[in-house]
């Protein structure tokens, strides 16, 4: 029994809903005179912006710049955050010596340290990725410990039962059976690496989707900061949508149940 | 016209774009005061009609309770489940008093009726702890208790001994009927357990495989009171055959249509 | 790798220390010598700056307007995010709206908006709210939605079949039966209200820690630079561990898997 394509159609546009309000909004905002014509410009002038800005590629080198810093930064705190995460979860003395720190500093903005990284690593792109790394080191390190601690004893018993070496056990039943909690961690750091590339980029630098906003704000080109705050938007959307479609992939027993909306 | 009246009662569940028609066309009539149960195999759509009966469920045909259409739960109708669904944030005088304060009864007065069917279901002195602390099978006297206490006319249980050990079951099976035993509310009982069925009946609906209809109606003559002893007996032996023996017909044709 | 030693609560408290201690006193070393580049304080030095702004109430003044941007920021983001995402898993129409825009705007970097709202708000207190409240409002809301969404059917309909009127059933099951999972999003807005002040004391504020750790940077005053940070980081910590409380007060022993979490 197909659903009627009505039906079908009403379900595709439902994102787009809200969306649509808000523009609209906007827009009668903006034209109404109520609020500064430069403060909120229309969203054709937006767009007008945008695509002047696609079109001299300026958009584009910003936005690549800012996307390779976050997932240089994202990249390395996957890898190392697994590899920490798993030592913690196999090792007590590792775990006594470490999870502590990731405990406790979790609720800690290590974004206060950026000054120091400035220092230590220069004004450029270095200090932007370890911090990105270090913020995102958190939540991936944690949640693959949990995941792992949590991985239910019979799946390891049954390997064991079959005879199975610790190596095989660990590749192909342990990480497998963590890994949607790993992969709840890495959810969790993809906004995360943006939003700290996008800041460190607005606190200091002449590069990055960050500092051109920053720069078109204090420029009184707000139709090019809107611009390009609807560039990070897509970027941001594009990135996460993407590492859903990687995540139901790779592990497809289990639908996404990091994702807690309807999505 | 009977206490509980079922006619034309159908349900269609829709399954990964399969319909499934858990039952159809089906009828049935409850007198006041009746202890009925329901067996049949897995799926065959008992649990379903129940949860039309409680009002949870919507689908074809009507169901008149004492007179009133079924559309909505209620607590005319009172519904014992499986898994107790006991709050776990409200302790246990509070999950017993809760039908009474939904209601808007004042604390002194909903405490006083709470710890009556707390004392008859035996847990008294758990009256400040929590369902977590409890047992399977304390933790189902909780649910009865608080099934009983906002007086329903008509008792619903879906299966509540199911997740409980053999040993606990047929203690609580003895417990229920007791307490059943002292004013007689009109019980439809669903279960998978030819024993229990027999144990606790005045009439047990045999039901077919999915869709489920009515195989068999049969009055059990056991007498009452029912001790333990009654399982002992022939004629509970007799009936418990009779029973398995159609049950079994259903349960193997279930499994070819599956 | 197991030591029967580590079993023991006091041993593995002790564990803990073990790391930063090694940190604190490589940097008590190397500040010593002269090879050393400028930003590697003594700890001891640390602790001196950060004894002398408390005598002189300064720490406090930073303190202060850090905290309360924060909390007046958290209070207003998670209010919001709790309350309409409990009420989205009951009305429709709200949900229809919610559910999809947060779904779209939750990867997106909310402090791209900063410059914007500074620019709306001026460098005042309130810009930095709106954007903590902004931020906050997005772990909150999917939490206590998803916690909303996920409460057993049975406790529904127990609570109908016992006679309780929608609005019973929202405040008397939904809610408290939500508890746990709103907690989760609180605690995670907590931590990023934080992150979110600081990173807007750091664009641009009037006191703070933020600014505080700026000018000190620019002063070369990296004594002073630690001392704020280290202020930063036990107020974060201080608020988490009070969350904890929070949560231990209201929730232990009553849900499946509360007992005493750490």
């Amino acid at each position: 029994m197909a659903e009627p394509i009505g039906a079908r159609l009403l379900g595709a546009a439902a994102p787009l809903y809200p969306m649509a309000v808000l523009a609209a909004a906007w827009e009668l905002l903006a034209r109404s005179g109520l609020v500064s014509e430069r403060l909120m410009p229309s969203l054709q002038r937006i767009f007008g912006a945008l695509y002047t800005e696609l079109l001299s590629g300026q958009i584009i080198y910003h936005a690549g710049i800012s996307v390779a810093r976050a997932l240089s930064g994202f990249g390395l705190a996957i890898v190392v955050g697994v590899l920490l995460g798993v030592w913690m979860a196999r090792s007590r003395i590792f775990e006594a010596l470490v999870e502590p720190i990731f405990s406790f500093g979790y609720p800690v903005p290590k974004i206060a340290l950026y000054p120091l990284f400035i220092l230590a690593l220069g004004f450029g792109s270095p200090s932007k990725v370890a911090l990105i790394f270090l913020e995102c080191l958190f939540p991936i390190a944690l949640n693959s410990y949990f995941g792992i601690r949590a991985v239910d004893r019979k799946y390891l018993w049954s390997a064991a039962n079959t005879g199975a070496s610790r190596t095989r056990t660990f590749f192909q039943v342990l990480v497998p059976a963590a890994a949607p909690a790993i992969f709840s961690g890495i959810r969790v750091a993809l906004p995360i690496s943006l939003v700290v590339v996008i800041l460190t980029e607005m606190i200091g630098d002449s590069s990055g989707l960050g500092y051109f906003i920053s720069y078109s704000t204090a420029s009184f080109t707000y139709d090019l900061a809107y611009a390009g705050i609807f560039s990070i938007a897509c970027v941001g959307f594009v990135l996460d949508r993407s590492l859903v479609f990687l995540r139901n992939r790779i592990v497809f027993w289990e639908r996404s149940g990091s994702a807690p909306l309807s999505q | 016209m009977g206490f509980m009246t079922a006619s034309g009662v159908g349900k269609t569940f829709e399954r990964d774009g399969k319909s499934v028609v858990a039952i159809a066309d089906f009828n049935l009539t409850l007198e006041a005061g009746e202890f009925v149960s329901i067996v049949g195999p897995s799926g065959c759509g008992k649990s379903t009609f129940l949860h039309m009966v409680g009002g949870f469920e919507k689908g074809e045909g009507t169901i008149v309770v004492a007179d009133q259409r079924v559309t909505s739960p209620g607590p005319d109708r009172g519904m014992l489940f499986q898994d107790y669904a006991l709050f776990p944030w409200r302790s246990v005088i509070g999950n017993v008093a809760w039908a009474l304060e939904a209601q808007g009864m004042g604390r002194a007065q909903r405490n006083a009726v709470a710890e009556k069917y707390l004392a008859l279901v035996g847990l008294s002195q758990f009256r400040d702890a929590y369902p977590s602390e409890l047992s399977g099978g304390m933790q189902q006297r909780v649910a009865l208790a608080r099934v009983l206490a906002f007086e329903p006319h008509m008792l619903l249980m879906d299966e509540p001994f199911g997740a409980l050990d053999a040993q606990t079951r047929e203690l609580m099976q003895e417990e229920l009927t007791e307490i059943w035993q002292q004013n007689r509310r009109t019980v439809l009982f669903v279960t998978h357990d030819i024993d229990e069925a027999l144990y606790l009946s005045d009439r047990i609906i045999v039901f077919t495989a999915r869709p489920g209809r009515i195989k068999a109606d049969m009055r059990i003559d056991l007498p009452r009171p029912r001790g333990a002893d009654i399982r002992k007996s022939g004629r509970f032996t007799e009936y418990r055959n009779q029973i398995w023996d159609m049950l079994r017909e259903e349960v193997l044709r279930a499994k070819a249509g599956s | 790798m197991n030591m029967p030693g580590l079993d023991n609560r006091h041993v593995r408290m002790a564990a803990a220390w073990v790391l930063p201690l090694i940190v604190v006193v490589t940097m008590q070393v190397m500040a010593g010598s002269d090879s050393a580049p400028r930003y590697v304080v003594a700890p001891t030095q640390i602790a001196s700056t950060l004894w002398t702004l408390v005598q002189s109430g300064e720490i406090f003044v930073h303190a202060w307007a850090s905290l309360v941007r924060a909390y007046s920021g958290y209070i207003i983001g998670a209010a919001a995010g709790v309350g309409i995402g409990l009420l989205c898993s009951v009305s429709r129409p709200l949900s229809a709206f919610f559910d999809p825009l947060v779904s779209i705007a939750y990867p997106v970097p909310k402090v791209a908006l900063l410059p914007v709202l500074i620019t709306w708000l001026g460098f005042g207190d309130a810009s930095k709210i709106a954007i903590i409240a902004l931020a906050v409002f997005f772990p909150t809301f999917i939490n206590a939605l998803y916690g909303a969404r996920g409460v057993s059917q049975r406790w529904i309909w127990s609570a109908r079949n016992m006679g309780a009127s929608r609005a019973r059933v929202f405040f008397m099951v939904i809610v408290p039966a939500a508890a746990p999972h709103v907690f989760n999003g609180l605690r995670s807005g907590l931590a990023l209200s934080f992150i979110v002040l600081f990173a807007a004391e750091m664009v641009g504020a009037r006191k703070g820690l933020g600014d505080l750790i700026l000018q000190a940077e620019e002063g070369l005053r990296f004594d002073l630079m630690y001392a704020a940070i280290f202020s930063i980081g036990l107020i974060g910590f201080a608020s988490d561990r009070l969350l904890l409380a929070l949560r231990r007060r209201l929730l232990a022993g009553k849900f499946p898997g509360e007992a005493r979490h750490g």
